[in-house]
């Protein structure tokens, strides 16, 4: 076991924005759950075996607040996964109305119904592309910001009722929140952040509409143990949940499609066919972020020959396990077409993402209309030039694409 | 085939009417899986069962 011999530190840096540090492949195999330090300097378990980190997602012996929460590992300087969160004594209930109160809005058949309204977005942002790229004397556009940022933000403010003309705003609050600079910047953006949605719930409370902040205002006013603070927070954590993963996974979706020219052409063969399949496979493969799913064991427990006390931190590297050899063929390599069809990339148990079929339903909508309206399309910047955000989420800041 | 749901189990995520909405519906208050038909036509196994793999609460059993 050389590896586990000494605290790894993490981050481990990756070659690309695609792959991984090899090192994550050694660890699978010889220690599955090892001990690391965090970004911030903290002990904690680092698990990246598939059938672990499955399994510890779905166990309710760790959960994300922690018993004694002033002696907590502390995982990142930024204000997103950073520590616990939540009240020990009532995570399950707290997080058990959550689901009840968005799982409906956000339902596989209420996702459908905004498909239509997905697609007319799409097809105007190409159209405006279309206009740009006729503009451009090097004949580059931008997809990240003419197309990949404005569709899931355009998206995420029509479901929860958010002006769309605060996009700037609340985005530019959601980097510094996942900034994994130094400085307490990442905590006032959150503090900003949390000031702006309570101007926000107070001014739509005199005047709720049908949208997802207006049921959760509804729901705290009629519930005395829904603490305001707590819906403050959960709409802070939908607007930026929201936006900044589907934003990452398009992008990181075009570059595996377009560095995968074969994947592409297929894809532009077949669209509706082939779209589900892909998707899929940029679920399992993208991985944005360095670090992982976070949780605190509420008591001792044994995983894998570790011994796991109450309190400690576990990082549960999902990027990593979507990688195990172990359960996929040519784990490695972007292949729609493999026999294996899950992934945790939108994690599992009773965490699983609840934009899951949102997050879907816009990759599908994105993914087929580039591949029909655009099917020459290639990145006009090799994929070691594209500059990585140094935030938690990570993802690219700009696409250039020509064709 | 015959398909049973673990309501208790569920946790209203909508994998499985993404996989075969004809089988599975999400019930409108609060998300929680409903049986459309619990004993679909054999053609429809590889889709069910692929409801069944992808459920993140393991809430679906399928008997061929
Ligand atoms: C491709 C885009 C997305 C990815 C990759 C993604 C990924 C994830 C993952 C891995 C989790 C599990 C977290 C954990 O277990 O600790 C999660 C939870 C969550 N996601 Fe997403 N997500 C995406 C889009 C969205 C969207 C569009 C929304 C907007 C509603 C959203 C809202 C949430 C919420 C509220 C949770 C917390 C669920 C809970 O704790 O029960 N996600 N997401
Ligand atoms: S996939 Fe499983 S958890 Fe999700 S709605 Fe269906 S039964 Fe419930």
């Amino acid at each position: 076991m050389s590896v586990a011999a000494e605290r790894l530190q993490l981050p481990f840096a990756r070659p690309n924005v695609l792959d991984l540090a090899p090192l994550y492949e050694v660890l699978r195999r010889e220690a599955p759950i090892t001990p690391v330090t965090t970004p911030a300097g903290d002990p904690a378990w680092l698990v990246t075996r598939f059938e672990e980190v499955r399994d510890l997602l779905s166990d309710k012996r760790l959960g994300r607040s922690h018993p004694e929460p002033e002696r907590a590992s502390r995982i990142t300087t930024a204000a997103v996964q950073d520590g616990p969160t939540g009240n020990y004594e009532t995570e399950e209930a707290d997080h058990a109305r959550m689901r009840r109160l968005l799982t409906p809005a956000f339902s596989a058949k209420r996702m459908r119904m905004l498909s239509d309204y997905m697609q007319q977005l799409v097809d105007g942002y190409v159209d405006q592309l279309l206009v740009e790229y006729a503009d451009a004397t090097d004949g580059v556009v931008d997809l990240h910001t003419g197309l990949a940022f404005p569709l899931p933000v355009a998206v995420i403010c029509r479901l929860l009722g958010v002006p769309e003309s605060d996009t700037v705003y609340f985005h530019s609050l959601s980097e510094r929140m996942a900034s994994l600079g130094t400085g307490d910047d990442a905590h006032q953006a959150r503090e900003e952040f949390n000031r702006y949605m309570i101007g926000l719930v107070e001014t739509k409370r005199p005047d709720l509409g049908e949208d997802v902040i207006s049921d959760l205002i509804r729901a705290q006013s009629a519930d005395e143990t829904f603490d305001y603070g707590e819906m403050v927070r959960l709409c802070v954590g939908l607007l930026f949940a929201g936006h900044e993963t589907t934003v990452n996974r398009i992008g990181l979706g075009a570059l595996f499609l377009l560095t995968h020219r074969d994947q592409w052409e297929a894809l532009t063969a077949d669209p509706v066919g082939r779209v589900n399949a892909t998707v899929e496979e940029i679920m399992r493969l993208g991985a944005p972020g360095d670090l992982g799913l976070l949780r605190y064991a509420h008591t001792d427990l044994d995983v894998a020959g570790a011994t796991i006390r109450r309190g400690d931190a576990v990082i549960l590297s999902i990027n990593a396990a979507n990688r195990d050899a172990s359960v996929y063929s040519d784990a490695e390599t972007f292949d729609p077409d493999r026999p294996e069809r899950t992934h945790l990339g939108f994690g599992h148990g009773s965490h699983f993402c609840i934009g899951a079929s949102l997050a879907r339903t816009e990759l599908r909508v994105v993914f087929t209309t580039l591949a029909r309206r655009l099917p020459g399309l290639r990145l006009a910047k090799e994929l070691d030039e594209l500059e990585v955000r140094p935030t938690l989420t990570g993802g690219v800041t700009s696409l250039p694409v020509t064709w | 085939m015959k398909v049973t749901v673990d309501q208790g189990k569920c946790v209203g995520s909508g994998q499985c009417v993404l996989a075969a909405d004809d089988v599975f519906d999400q019930r409108d208050e609060d998300g929680i899986v409903t049986l459309l038909d619990a004993d679909p036509p054999a053609g429809r196994l590889t889709d069910v069962r692929h409801a069944a793999l992808v459920c993140p609460a393991s809430a679906i059993i399928v008997e061929e």
